[in-house]
């Protein structure tokens, strides 16, 4: 090996703008991703003074956290005419666990059904219900567990007054909560990350390839088994996983129930005890054992994800042949087909959008406190969005602290975008891994991270959460949507070809000119597209929000006032307001969504792996 | 304008040879081609020159500034890239005038400098136009006139032609080469197209697999390749194998029953007594009647015939050989029956057989 050469290959690639490209992005990445995993992962090993697993025997010995044996709850037990399904209780790892597996399986199940149904049939309406299907992607955080809860309430939940008081269809009262009321609403907001990741896989089957098993006698269920749903596996296990990870680390769902229906059951999770422990973390600090459930937690998803990732690397086949005519396969299926399709898409709808529904209803009637239905209309809620200092602080925070984390996004998302495509330097491709991480990083995880480190290394600046946690929640933001900004960027330089810049370069101008003059422009849309999707995903961001935006309390992001709501330290009927809140974000969602559509021509760029 | 030398190049990647060691001098105002199949090379080594590859081995020169190291953007190159590169989020003004802004001329000054040079390839008023509302051809002369109104040292043109019809195919060669004859800029074109490059070129490097075969003038070329590889890339022709009877000249060959007389351009010392190696007989080279100079006279059947317009064409069975032979358009031959056909001993190439011919 002739290093001088080496060396020299490196310098000529390596020119400032380059350099600087590099310097910034690394930079960044480890301060605000490494460096706080990486101490965090560090202090859960440390008992004592010692390297130990102290901290680890710890969780898994206790049967608070893990038991094989259930120790309470209740799971399809009828009591008093009343059906509970509330999950059973076998500690606080296993039921995150078994939760996140039963949300996964549970969307990808709906998932596949749904893609199935929009990706090989054509029917009338398909692309109402195209539109329609992405309802439940709107994210209303906290407020959507509430809402499933309150409706799922046996006495005075509108499910119960419908099919039992009402049609009297149902046997027994049905009450659902605690972890089987969690999974239900998780499964009811992720399914559609899995049904547009199977879709998006079966639009790029090369439609000769089943048209081939087709034509060897293949043909309905034994052509999805053999033909279509392999070749679709690689969206099925990104979707999946996603689902999973977000499973894990949601706290909207259980903080929902818990201010819904108060059942302790819904606090037995991870991601709640998590939350709880900053509460803490004002008095004393928190504590090594939260470092090694946060640890436990990180360990499991970034192994899942990296198997997925694999997995799905390994299996891109789908899009190999690309020759000839490319129209995806769809049929027409018959009238009773079309009415199973109906049905089934319409009780999906129903269901999946109870929490946008519920959502708006809260907001602007009396639904809080009126019972099972809402009895007047009322502005009231929407109102305090303009006039209730504590409201209008946190709306001006979060659209602060989402404003500069875009900037930054866009700055390091675009360097390491530019850098992985176009230059051949060391270390490019643990850049790329770095960039991507974040997908599987659990916020929560995270924000354990971002206090453990900065408080310890950063303390008495404007780094320490203590004294102001607004930094962090901008640098927080960044690393967590940053694979979004990413993405959207380096798919708009896959398009460009290298010769624009590389004639720019022959004429005579510098690399920082050529990408200023002539990348920059040419990826715009691009960029405008990925900012406006991280934007919207900062302002409804939950886990480091409601952790670290509880430090301090002119600091509180949106999401964070919704969760004290929600959560009932305010008072009753304040829910509302959270609602109205909420309200204001699916706004800002659906206007993102509109103008990346309509005027960036761009569909949503989508959460994949 | 300068010279361009190369020293030594040799641009590997992985297995692959792009450049194997490639020694040449481009005069000053010449224009000179790289020609070769696709995948040979040609592009890798013109993109060295421009500075966009750096060569694993080697020096390059320009006059005798070693510009091995120069990064691109300072060698003063112009180069029209095969797709042509055109910026679509600029107009054709503001691609012209890239360059010079780049270079910070002054504002009149680029106004008029692209004015010039859009009247130069006949593009004047269509300053406003994108990219995308221009044609082939226009999109060409676009990225010709952006890259000579930098007044570059040297003028790059990769496949500058291969995306346009074949009509304006030649129209165009024939405007570039006029415009380099007018600017006296050197030239260095990279083209699969052996007669482009034999029309448009001075000189000519054939190059396979990474090394330069041959360097000449069309003609030298054409007439007296020295491989087997140059002859048969260039112009078409009928391979004869044979076995060497006299190694001096005038070189002997047996072909079957004949015994073939002819040059040798190449390094005469690869061919050996009793040893077999090929003879290269270009069909236009044939006559029907005996010429005075010396000549190889063949007998053989005719097996087929076409006329083709400006001439027939006879193919020749000679002893389980097939020749090919360009005939008058009024020749009077008829299938199956016996034809002799002369072809002077100096348009007779003996050349050494290469590794896959052996």
């Amino acid at each position: 090996m002739n290093y001088g050469k080496t060396w020299k290959r490196i310098k000529s690639e390596l020119d400032p703008m380059t350099a600087l490209q590099t310097l910034i992005s690394f930079s960044i990445l480890f301060l605000f991703l490494v460096a706080p995993l990486g101490s965090m992962v560090c202090q859960a090993f440390i008992y004592k003074d010692q390297v130990s697993l102290n901290w680890f025997f710890n969780i898994v010995s206790d049967a608070e956290f893990v038991s094989v044996t259930p120790r309470g709850g209740r799971l399809f037990e009828v009591h008093r005419e009343t059906m509970y399904i509330w999950g059973l209780d076998h500690g606080i790892l296993l039921n995150t666990l078994i939760v996140a597996v039963s949300v996964a399986v549970l969307c990808s199940v709906l998932g596949v059904a749904v893609a199935v149904m929009m990706a090989r049939y054509n029917f009338r309406g398909k692309e109402v219900f195209r539109v329609l299907l992405l309802v439940p992607l709107l994210a209303t955080p906290f407020v959507n567990g509430y809402v499933i809860g309150k409706i799922f309430k046996p006495t005075g939940g509108l499910v119960n007054f419908l099919f039992y008081d009402l049609l009297q269809i149902l046997p027994w009262r049905i009450d659902i909560d605690g972890l089987f009321g969690i999974a239900l609403a998780q499964t009811l907001s992720f399914y559609p990350i899995v049904y547009l990741n199977v879709f998006a896989s079966m639009m790029n089957i090369d439609p000769s390839l089943e048209e081939q098993a087709e034509n060897l006698g293949s043909r309905s269920f034994r052509l999805f088994r053999t033909v279509t749903m392999p070749l679709s596996l690689p969206g099925l296990a990104a979707g999946a996983i996603i689902v999973f990870i977000f499973s894990m680390e949601d706290l909207s769902a259980p903080i929902g129930f818990i201010g819904a229906r108060a059942n302790p059951l819904s606090r037995k999770v991870v991601s709640y005890q998590i939350y709880s422990s900053f509460a803490e973390a004002l008095a004393g600090g928190i504590s090594p054992k939260t470092f090694a459930l946060a640890v436990i937690m990180l360990t499991v998803a970034v192994i899942g994800f990296t198997v997925v990732k694999r997995y799905v690397s390994l299996r891109s086949y789908a899009m190999i042949s690309r020759g000839g005519r490319w129209s995806p396969r769809a049929r027409v299926p018959s009238l009773g087909g079309q009415t199973v399709i109906y049905v089934l898409l319409l009780l999906l709808l129903a269901a999946a959008s109870m929490p946008q529904i519920g959502t708006l209803l809260l907001a602007t009637t009396n639904w809080a406190t009126s019972g099972t239905f809402p009895t007047e209309l009322t502005g009231k809620y929407l109102g305090t969005l303009s006039t209730n200092p504590d409201v209008t602080r946190a709306i001006i925070n979060s659209l602060t602290y989402s404003g500069l984390a875009v900037v930054f996004m866009v700055l390091v998302g675009a360097s390491i975008a530019y850098v992985v495509a176009r230059r051949q330097i060391p270390g490019r491709s643990i850049l790329d891994v770095m960039a991507t991480v974040p997908v599987a990083v659990p916020g929560i995880a995270l924000a354990v991270g971002f206090f453990l480190f900065f408080t310890a290394y950063f303390r008495g600046t404007a780094l320490d959460p203590l004294i102001d946690p607004s930094l962090l929640l901008v640098f927080a933001y960044s690393v967590r949507r940053l694979p979004f900004t990413s993405r959207a960027i380096s798919a708009g330089l896959q398009q460009i070809d290298v010769s624009l810049e590389e004639a720019s370069l022959n004429i005579g101008a510098r690399r920082s000119t050529t990408f200023l003059k002539i990348v920059l422009p040419l990826i715009a849309s691009n960029i405008i597209g990925g900012s406006i999707l991280s934007f919207v995903y900062s302002m409804s961001e939950v886990s480091t929000s409601s952790t670290l935006g509880a430090l301090h309390e002119d600091r509180m992001p949106i999401t964070f006032y919704i969760s004290q709501i929600v959560y009932g330290v305010a008072a009753v009927g304040a829910v509302s307001i959270g609602a109205a809140l909420c309200v204001l974000l699916m706004a800002v969602q659906i206007l993102a969504m509109v103008i990346s559509n309509l005027i960036l021509k761009q569909r949503v760029a989508f959460l994949g792996v | 304008m300068v010279k361009v030398v190369l020293k030594g190049i040799t641009k590997t990647f992985g297995d692959v040879v792009a450049a194997g060691d490639i020694n040449l001098e481009i005069k000053d105002g010449e224009f000179f081609t790289f020609l070769g199949p696709s995948g040979c090379g040609k592009t890798t080594t013109m993109r060295m020159i421009a500075g966009l590859e750096h060569p694993n081995e080697g020096r390059i020169f320009f006059d005798e500034e070693d510009v091995t190291d120069l990064p691109t953007y300072k060698r003063n190159t112009g180069m029209v890239f095969q797709n042509y590169a055109l910026w679509p989020h600029l107009s054709v003004f503001s691609n012209i005038a890239y360059g010079l802004k780049v270079r910070k001329v002054h504002k009149e000054e680029i106004e008029d400098r692209v004015k010039k040079v859009l009247n130069l390839v006949n593009l004047a008023g269509l300053e406003g136009r994108f990219p995308t509302q221009l044609s082939g051809g226009q999109q060409q002369r676009v990225a010709l006139a952006r890259a000579l109104v930098i007044e570059p040292k040297v003028l790059l043109l990769d496949e500058p032609l291969s995306n346009l019809d074949a009509k304006l195919r030649i129209r165009m060669r024939e405007e570039i080469k006029e415009l380099q004859e007018r600017l006296g800029i050197t030239t260095i074109y990279v083209t699969h197209d052996q007669e482009e490059a034999m029309v448009i070129s001075d000189r000519i490097a054939i190059q396979n697999k990474g090394i330069v075969q041959q360097v000449g003038s069309p003609t030298e070329i054409y007439n007296k390749p020295e491989s087997l590889f140059v002859a048969t890339f260039i112009g078409g022709g009928s391979l004869l194998e044979g076995i060497v009877e006299e190694a001096e000249p005038p070189f002997c060959i047996r072909v079957g029953n004949n015994a073939v007389r002819g040059i040798v351009p190449s390094p005469s010392e690869a061919i050996k007594k009793g040893e077999k190696v090929a003879c290269v007989l270009r069909p236009e080279n044939f006559l029907l009647k005996e010429p005075e100079a010396a000549a190889n006279k063949i007998k053989g059947v005719v097996e087929w015939t076409a006329f083709v317009g400006a001439r027939t064409e006879i193919r020749i069975d000679v002893g389980g050989n097939r020749l090919l032979v360009h005939a008058p358009r009024d020749v009077d031959v008829l299938v199956g029956k016996e034809i002799t056909v002369y072809i002077p001993q100096e348009d007779t190439i003996i050349l050494p057989l290469e590794d896959g011919n052996r």
